[in-house]
């Protein structure tokens, strides 16, 4: 095989950059694709315009930023950046239909690497269509990203380590943060220590975190989540309550807040559209839906596509870097760059890493794991679906009708035929079915080529 | 009549009040809703929008009224018209000089 063919890369994110810095280091070329215009994911992004300061931001995130932006700078001649740049979908054999702005073109590969991240779960609950309720991972961007306050009052609810991160951020950008509600009691933290001291260090910093909350007087809540919130055009209020253990609200317990945004984060699920039109091997997966098959290599069920990063299976930056070193060593050895003495030599301390990333993790993902109560959140008139304005009751009737699969529910009401596909009512469906059938047998909503909408002038202009 | 032009243009100009950081870099100007509004290359629309406080962003197909809500292209809910092109997504939209952004607008209310 020619070394000189690239390997495409679909993520410039942790996983996509390491896997293409690893293959640099080979000598292999690889053109990395990714529709936002920085590399770095939504992680280590950094700032979109100019900033000559960034005192919200701790100095190991800005050291990570700037390594990864070092990294690429030291190996740009073997890597090829198209930025601003949106994966359609496959095109045939061995080819990826791509847009940029409003060129759409193919684009070939002999090997693939799959490095598309996450994105958030939603939680719905009473009014959480209105403005001022955004993502956690969102509010995280637009202070590292936009540099922008998404609010003045904020509060930040949800489960995981990144709460009490995200509510530093923005304290330190200047926001009046009102509390934290972590739906995890704090004995459940106590239970999960030894999972949690596989990477001391980043125990070490979650420490470090909830005392500088304690020193800014900003309050943890353990044991406690969102019931819903209210507002006009905008939420001017939000209501929580402690929790069950099976996080349902009790009644009684109620407080509320007056704020203009709230953050809000149950975690994250795996973007593995592209993987599923691939029509490659999936596994049924509580966190995601489905999880693709790959093995220690990363490689998929088809031999020249490999899956890295939080794409595969959600474990964070460090898990992603790992990922992405394995394809990229993989790869190197098939095209015979790299014996296998070496690539197993190297890839030794990666499986070691890996093993206690996963062990870390672990512990969180049984704090964090999902309680049926959260699917008492939603009033009848509550949307499900925002593309479609599906309420809940719409899935009500549907359910009392007898549909036992997700693609009954979806035709019967619209859920996930809007823009969005379905990328955020599908956990709130997926779960409600599960939840009424007591079965994970339920299917999945399909993505859909393309897999964001291509306007008609990119058609008429771009493929002749 | 250039001042009274300049105070006017002055008047209808929206403060930037969300920014973590002064901007800095290279600026130019555009326009929401038909107000003016410093913008820094770089960044894109969304930041603009709350910079200025504007969270109230899109009126989908369905006449609801929706905000920011993943931040990062995934949910559709930060739809904006740019220079007459509806259902551009704020996040992922960079700010070009004289950029013509209007929030709330939508197609099916408009006709074709």
């Amino acid at each position: 095989m020619q070394s000189s063919t690239p390997v495409i890369i679909v993520g410039a994110g942790t996983a996509g950059m390491s896997a293409a810095v690893e293959l640099a280091q080979a000598g292999i070329y690889s053109i990395v694709l990714d529709e936002a215009p920085k590399i770095g994911g939504a992680v280590f992004r950094g700032p979109y315009r100019e900033a000559i300061e960034l005192p919200h931001l701790d100095s190991k995130l800005r050291k990570k930023i700037s390594n990864i932006r070092q990294q690429y700078h030291d190996h740009q001649t073997f890597i090829e950046l198209r930025l601003n740049t949106r994966v359609l979908g496959p095109a045939g054999q061995h080819s990826l239909l791509i847009r940029h702005k409003e060129d759409v073109s193919e684009l070939s590969y002999e090997q693939l690497i799959i490095a598309t991240g996450c994105h958030e779960r939603s939680v719905p609950f009473d009014g959480w269509q209105m403005p001022g309720v955004m993502l956690l991972g969102g509010v995280q961007l637009q202070l590292k990203s936009g540099l922008v306050r998404p609010g003045q009052r904020m509060a930040v609810v949800g489960t995981g380590p990144l709460l009490p991160l995200v509510a530093c951020q923005l304290h330190k950008a200047g926001v009046n943060v009102l509390g934290v509600y972590e739906a995890g009691k704090l004995s459940d933290f106590a239970k999960e220590g030894r999972a949690l001291l596989n990477r001391p260090v980043l125990a070490l910093e979650g420490m470090g975190m909830l005392s500088y909350l304690t020193a800014n007087s900003i309050p943890m809540h353990y044991g406690q989540g969102i019931v819903s919130v209210s507002g006009d055009e905008n939420i001017n209020k939000a209501h929580f309550a402690k929790y069950t253990d099976d996080w349902y609200p009790i009644d009684g317990t109620g407080t509320s807040l007056e704020l203009d945004c709230l953050a809000v984060g149950y975690g994250f699920v795996s973007r593995n559209q592209l993987s599923q039109l691939f029509q490659l091997e999936h596994d049924i997966c509580p966190t995601s839906g489905l999880k693709p098959q790959v093995n220690v290599w990363q490689q998929s069920s088809q031999d020249n596509i490999y899956i890295a990063g939080d794409s595969v299976g959600i474990l964070g930056g460090e898990g992603a870097m790992v990922e992405g070193r394995l394809a990229a060593l993989s790869i190197a050895q098939n095209r015979k760059i790299l014996t296998p003495e070496i690539v197993n030599k190297h890839a030794g301390t990666y499986f070691t890493l890996l093993h206690k990333v996963k062990r870390f993790r672990a512990g969180f993902d049984r704090i964090g794991r999902r309680r049926e109560g959260l699917l008492s959140l939603l009033k009848p008139n509550t949307i499900v679906c925002r593309c479609e304005n599906v309420p809940r009751s719409a899935i009500d009737d549907v359910i009392g009708q007898g549909v036992k699969d997700i693609t009954s529910l979806k035709m019967r009401t619209r859920v996930g035929m809007g823009d969005c596909q379905g990328k955020t009512c599908n956990s709130y469906c997926q779960d409600r079915l599960g939840y009424e059938l007591k079965s994970t047998d339920i299917g999945h909503i399909k993505p859909r080529f393309p897999l964001d909408p291509i306007p008609f002038s990119a058609l008429f202009d771009g493929v002749q | 009549m250039d001042q009274y032009k300049e105070l006017m243009e002055h008047n209808n100009k929206l403060d930037r009040k969300q920014d973590i950081v002064p901007p800095s870099g290279q600026f130019t100007q555009v326009w929401l809703d038909n107000q003016k509004v410093d913008a820094v290359l770089g960044e894109n629309i969304l930041s603009v929008l709350f910079a200025v406080g504007k969270n109230a962003i899109t009126q989908n197909d369905h006449a609801k009224v929706s905000g920011a809500y993943c931040g990062m292209g995934v949910c559709h809910c930060c739809n904006v018209q740019v220079n007459g092109k509806h259902k551009m997504k704020a996040c992922q939209t960079l700010i070009e000089p004289g950029m013509r952004i209007d929030t709330q607008t939508n197609r099916l209310e408009e006709g074709f």
